[in-house]
């Protein structure tokens, strides 16, 4: 559909999304985060286990040079998603639709079909640069809903929207946070990008049941899920580091959420830090797969590589 | 300003000038720390890798507390992670810094910035003749360029050598057809030189107009010279070639 360019010259597998639209998607693959630690190892080869890429546009977008270089080659062989830093959804400045516009234009590049975003904010009037969260209130919901509903008509498509790691509760707050992540998503009309480590991560920083706030959610609108680990500070408090491997319940909570979800989603491993060998970081990626398989079944994975 | 925005107005006041300002209320402190310390490191993490040799001369303490002032005193307003140290460099030059600093550091920090700018820049090529007259042509330079003049010469400083004298430097950084950043010395009239052709001339206009600004007095002798040093900058990569 906008795979114009890959499509084109390669001949290739369709997109990731065959549609921007669709809430439910057939696809059922495992991907991980692309970063430039990882770039030597996957020219030599990209493991067959790895479905897709994601990159942050604002790592990448506007760049030239070597590094647009690289990124063309893999993005003309590979599918990738669009996973936003900067966009500060729930944040008191002005949305920044230059930003937007930049995204857009930066996906249709390079095939991209798949956008999410954080529900956080990270902006005043200008850059705090990290993800900050918003006080749960109705008043909150509805401003959000609508600044995601204005990127949607930018973007020209639905985006997903992720429920973020928290180490404060805003004061004030009118609902749960898994009511604050459905009113928001439903008033947008966006989708849901689940993150299973920041359910684990905050469940426990905040003392709640992971499982009743997985259930909470309105799971049939996932478009895209991440897994990922954490730290574990002395005093037992967890940081969502994206810096050592998936804990158990992690991989217990990404299950449990395929059962309920219902639909394939593609499902990305994030790594941020403490990086390791590119062996190492695709058993990780093979194990979403292999949970993949058991929810949703063999049959739902294509085949997406042509070489 | 809507009710929940006034906490998070708070957070970020708090979030930039930690030891000046209140915690919010509501917020515990060893929570506030973690992010406190997350958001600092993260800014810290895009400056100290773009400005090793500055970080390296100021000293850890010294450029930690310069890094925390950039957070508190410049709005950046670029949602690019990347242009996170061309902000730093512009708080350097434009801002009212209280830190006493070397006279140097801001334009030792624009060079080694230059890199990491003209390493990612986005910019094609225009379309040229490689082969082009240089003298007669508009000579087309290479787009992916950083010109540096400075008082001092940035490009020695380092932790053996700081210099105590104005010594007016010229440097260009700029991106090669391989994508290789390379960094060339050149002097007062050949950085003129690149200025005029900038403009759009040819490389005859340039020397002429430069034979004016001098007062040469053999203003042909300048344009021999002229045509020896556009070739070698060609060679180098500054010049692509002419318009076709």
């Amino acid at each position: 559909m906008s795979c114009t360019l890959c499509c084109a010259q390669h001949s290739l597998t369709p997109p990731l999304y065959m549609a921007m639209n669709m809430a439910l998607t057939p696809l059922n693959t495992a991907g991980l985060g692309f970063r430039r630690e990882l770039i030597p190892a996957l020219q030599q080869a990209v493991p067959p286990e790895i479905g897709f890429f994601e990159i942050a546009p604002e790592n990448w977008a506007g760049m030239g040079g070597r590094s647009a270089h690289t990124l063309r080659a893999f993005t003309e062989r590979h599918p990738f998603v669009c996973h936003g830093l900067s966009l500060s959804l729930g944040g008191p400045g002005a949305l920044d639709e230059t930003l937007l516009r930049r995204t857009r234009d930066f996906m249709r590049t390079h095939g991209i079909t798949l956008f999410t975003e954080h529900l956080s904010w990270c902006a005043d009037d200008s850059h705090l640069y990290d993800l900050l969260p918003i006080p749960m209130t109705e008043e909150a919901v509805r401003y959000t809903a609508e600044r995601i509903a204005r990127t949607q008509d930018i973007l020209g498509m639905r985006i997903g929207v992720e429920n973020a790691s928290t180490y404060i509760a805003p004061p004030g707050a009118e609902m749960t946070e898994a009511e604050f992540v459905r009113a928001v998503v439903e008033q947008a009309d966006c989708l849901l990008h689940l993150d299973v480590n920041n359910i684990y991560v905050n469940s426990c920083n905040f003392g709640f049941d992971p499982h009743a706030y997985l259930r909470q959610l309105p799971l049939e609108r996932t478009c895209y899920v991440h897994v990922a680990g954490h730290y574990v500070e002395e005093d037992g408090l967890l940081v969502d580091t994206h810096g050592s491997d998936v804990i158990d319940p992690v991989w217990q909570l990404l299950s449990e959420a395929y059962a309920h979800i219902g639909h394939a989603v593609p499902t990305c491993l994030e790594r941020d830090f403490n990086i390791p060998d590119l062996a190492t970081l695709t058993q990780e990626v093979a194990q979403i797969t292999r949970l993949q398989h058991a929810a949703f079944g063999e049959q739902a994975t294509p085949q997406r590589r042509v070489a | 300003m809507l009710a929940f925005q006034e906490f998070q107005h708070a957070l970020a006041a708090h979030l930039r000038d930690p030891h000046h300002t209140r915690r919010p209320a509501g917020v515990p402190a060893r929570r506030m720390a973690v992010y406190n310390e997350l958001l600092f490191n993260n800014v810290c993490g895009f400056v100290d890798s773009c400005f090793p040799v500055c970080r390296q001369l100021l000293g850890e303490s010294r450029w930690r507390r310069l890094c925390r002032t950039f957070y508190r005193d410049w709005p950046s307003h670029t949602p690019w992670f990347r242009e996170i140290p061309r902000e730093f460099v512009r708080y350097l030059q434009e801002a009212p810094i209280a830190q006493p600093l070397p006279r140097w550091l801001a334009d030792l920090a624009r060079y080694e910035w230059a890199e990491l700018a003209v390493d990612v820049m986005d910019v094609t090529p225009p379309a040229h003749k490689p082969q082009g007259d240089l003298m007669q042509g508009r000579v087309v330079l290479n787009p992916a360029r950083v010109d540096v003049a400075s008082e001092w010469p940035v490009h020695r400083i380092g932790p053996a050598w700081q210099p105590r004298q104005i010594e007016p430097t010229f440097l260009v950084v700029f991106r090669d057809a391989e994508h290789q950043v390379q960094f060339s010395e050149i002097n007062a009239v050949t950085a003129r030189v690149l200025a005029l052709l900038d403009e759009g001339r040819t490389g005859q206009e340039a020397f002429e107009q430069l034979a004016h600004e001098m007062a040469h007095p053999d203003p042909q002798a300048l344009m021999g010279f002229g045509l020896q040093l556009l070739t070698s900058l060609r060679e180098q990569g500054l010049v692509l070639g002419t318009q076709p």
